[in-house]
């Protein structure tokens, strides 16, 4: 409704000047037209997906609690991420590892941790480490070592972890995160201490069948059950410098690594799963003071929103205590988010360092990379998300434009691709995150799953931009396309919805004036709120096909030239 | 690999040692073979190979403290017996300390055998029945452990 008075005033001014600025006019007019569609567009445009969730308006006591918090105490924010790479076979062994799969079938000698098996090192770990430190802009180790961690687990089947420990692969390096708009936005660079290779552990699960762990007949409890598909499955844990201040920031720089990651195709980073797993420390101390207060560990957090809240209450935690004058009581320890009551409770407390007594893994090489071997994967790296969000903003589109459309590689490949054919960067943009997006969130697809493709979608936005079809009309066959696939030609022709033309506009206005003389006669005595009424008549007979500005005009010219 | 500690000191230990693994042993039942354990302090000692550390430097072991760490428990008598075993491997480690190094660059490893890497290329396990077999205690399909009583 809106695009159509706009039109109408549109319409108008190229009548009061008919002769002046034809160009100008044309131009004034083609913009009209985006902008229609930028309005019809945005209208329904969705939301970035709420990654973080916590609304920003809503619970606004806390947020003024952790603004006084963050004026008096400054928090200190570091993240311990591991992600777990998406090879076909085990870190050291050619034992194929699918998620879900029946407990315990991938298994072999060295996974297992039998006597004499030696391990093997997955060329693809060291690629994807390599590939992963070379986009955290890390400096990279060209020699390296694997050393083992001992320490005793039922999951653990060697009595250690092959990881690395002094030499890391990769260290030194940054990570840059765009803030959600929603949020304030905002630029921030975090640091990368280091990216190390490491193996997976079993999985352990709590067995409450009550055969065993009620009846204490037996010197032995058995009450767990170990799986070892995922023990030796590969992992690359980055570890970040503690510059993340906020719960968000912290929640944005995982959302950033799972991005990276993704984007290199080096992990599925579904947090679900646990591919994407992150360990945060958080300690507070008063503003102004140098010393570091008492570091405390979280774990078990399984979302990006998780991150965020577990940490803005553990803050506000620490804040209490320290306020109470009981800073003491802060106390260095691993404390688990509880998705439940949304609060940290205490795991275990830390009775000085765990003794992993490290050693060089004497049954593997050194890890030696050559400057070739680098150069090759550095020159074969994807455009990374920063890399994509920058020249998508030098594109001119709007930072909520470009957050959305870069937080799914997928998304970002169809964008991509359908002003690779030339669509209008802002148009396709539009299209994008507002009906495609809203029908892949109503039937629950992904960009790949729609049977609309990029260039369908180039063809139908210049398609309405050169007139062949309406605004209105494009959307129709929009959905036509996503559900049913085919071509924006092969729907037009089939259901003959190429836009009328101005003489039949003139014929279908003439047909009106004809079949409703009586108003005719009123607009011309001066009632022109009639106009409406005879705009809307032609579009019913046009099935929509009259392209509304054009209809006005020629509507007007006849309404008027008569008189 | 398969061995639980640093050091393997075969014949070090008494035969009749008790194997009291509590903790994460999966296969210590039906181990083929019986393997003795000692830890070594890498990182504050092996690691700075290169300085002039002398002998007498290199403190006695504390074999309590490392059967410990080793999850195996030895009587006092044992603790006794292999306490001059121990020194003795340290003392072998304060003779490479004395090597002057000051001239030699540190390596990673002792050899840097190219070529070692693996293709990624998925081939399953033959025998995992037998091996699924050894597991002490297998409830389908899960291999069942003692409960972790947590010292800490």
């Amino acid at each position: 409704m809106a695009s159509f008075l706009f039109r109408t005033i549109q319409s108008h001014s190229f009548l009061l000047c008919p002769t002046t600025l034809l160009r100008r006019n044309n131009g004034a007019f083609y913009c009209s037209m985006k902008s229609t569609h930028t309005q019809t567009a945005t209208q329904e445009k969705q939301q970035p997906p709420p990654k973080i969730k916590s609304s920003p308006q809503g619970n606004q006591a806390k947020t003024r609690t952790l603004d006084r918090i963050s004026k008096e105490y400054e928090a200190i924010i570091g993240i311990e991420t591991h992600v777990q790479l998406s090879t076909l076979t085990k870190a050291f062994c050619t034992c194929p590892y699918n998620y879900g799969a029946q407990p315990n079938t991938s298994v072999c000698p060295i996974c297992m941790g039998l006597p004499g098996a030696l391990p093997v090192v997955n060329s693809k770990v060291v690629e994807f480490a390599v590939k992963l430190g070379l986009a955290l802009n890390c400096k990279l180790s060209f020699n390296s070592k694997f050393d083992r961690k001992q320490y005793f687990y039922p999951d653990l089947p060697k009595g250690y972890q092959i990881s690395q420990f002094d030499i890391p692969i990769a260290t030194g390096g940054y990570l840059d995160v765009d803030l959600p708009v929603e949020y304030g936005g905002g630029h921030r660079r975090f640091g990368i201490t280091r990216v190390h290779m490491e193996e997976d552990a079993g999985k352990l699960l709590h067995a409450d069948d009550g055969e065993y762990s009620q009846e204490i007949t037996f010197p032995i409890i058995y009450a767990l059950q170990v799986d070892l598909n995922r023990a030796g499955v590969p992992l690359l844990e980055i570890v970040s410098e503690p510059d993340m201040r906020t719960g968000l920031e912290a929640a944005e720089y995982a959302a950033e690594l799972q991005r990276l990651v993704r984007y290199l195709g080096v992990s599925n980073g579904n947090m679900q799963e646990g591919s994407l797993r992150c360990d945060v420390n958080v300690s507070i101390r008063p503003v102004g003071q140098s010393k570091f207060g008492t570091k405390v560990e979280i774990k078990n957090l399984n979302s990006f929103s998780s991150i965020n809240r577990a940490i803005d209450f553990e803050i506000a935690r620490q804040a209490l205590l320290y306020s109470q004058g009981k800073a003491d009581q802060i106390v260095q320890e691993t404390r688990l988010w509880e998705e439940g009551s949304q609060k940290t409770v205490t795991m275990r407390k830390k009775e000085g360092l765990a003794d992993y007594r490290y050693f060089p893994e004497p049954d593997l090489p050194e890890v030696i990379l050559n400057k070739e071997y680098v150069d090759s994967i550095q020159s074969s790296l994807p455009e990374l998300p920063e890399m994509k969000r920058r020249r998508y903003e030098e594109m001119g589109l709007s930072m909520q434009d470009v957050l959305f459309l870069a937080n799914d590689i997928n998304v970002a490949r169809f964008f991509d691709a359908t002003i690779g054919k030339g669509a209008d960067v802002k148009l396709a943009a539009n299209w994008i995150m507002g009906d495609i997006a809203a029908h892949m969130k109503n039937e629950k697809l992904t960009i790949n799953e729609i049977k609309l493709s990029a260039a369908e979608l180039a063809e139908l936005i210049a398609s309405i931009k050169g007139a062949t079809i309406s605004g209105k009309i494009g959307k129709e066959i929009l959905f036509e396309l996503m559900a049913k696939g085919g071509t924006v030609n092969g729907i037009i022709k089939e259901k003959d919805l190429v836009q009328a033309n101005p003489s039949e506009i003139e014929k279908m206005v003439d047909k009106v004036f004809s079949e409703n003389p009586k108003q005719l006669e009123q607009y011309r005595g001066g009632k022109t709120k009639l106009q409406g009424f005879f705009a809307g008549q032609v579009m019913k007979i046009s099935k929509g096909k009259a392209n509304p500005g054009l209809l006005n005009k020629i509507l007007l010219e006849k309404l008027n030239a008569k008189s | 690999m398969g061995s639980r500690g640093l050091l393997l000191l075969k014949g070090a230990a008494p035969k009749h040692h008790i194997f009291n693994n509590t903790k994460g042993s999966i296969f210590s039942s039906k181990m083929p073979t019986r393997y003795y354990y000692y830890d070594y302090d890498y990182n504050n000692r092996t690691r700075n190979c290169s300085t002039t550390t002398t002998r007498s430097s290199l403190e006695p072991p504390d074999v309590p403290r490392l059967a410990q760490t080793a999850r195996i428990s030895l009587t006092p008598h044992e603790v006794e017996e292999f306490a001059p075993k121990i020194r003795q491997v340290i003392d072998w480690f304060g003779q490479l300390q004395d090597v002057d190094l000051d001239s030699v660059d540190p390596a990673l490893r002792a050899d840097s055998e190219t070529g070692y890497l693996r293709e990624d290329i998925p081939k399953t396990f033959k025998n995992r029945e037998s091996m699924i077999a050894a597991v002490p205690s297998y409830d389908e399909p899960y291999i069942k452990v003692p409960k972790v009583l947590n010292k800490e």
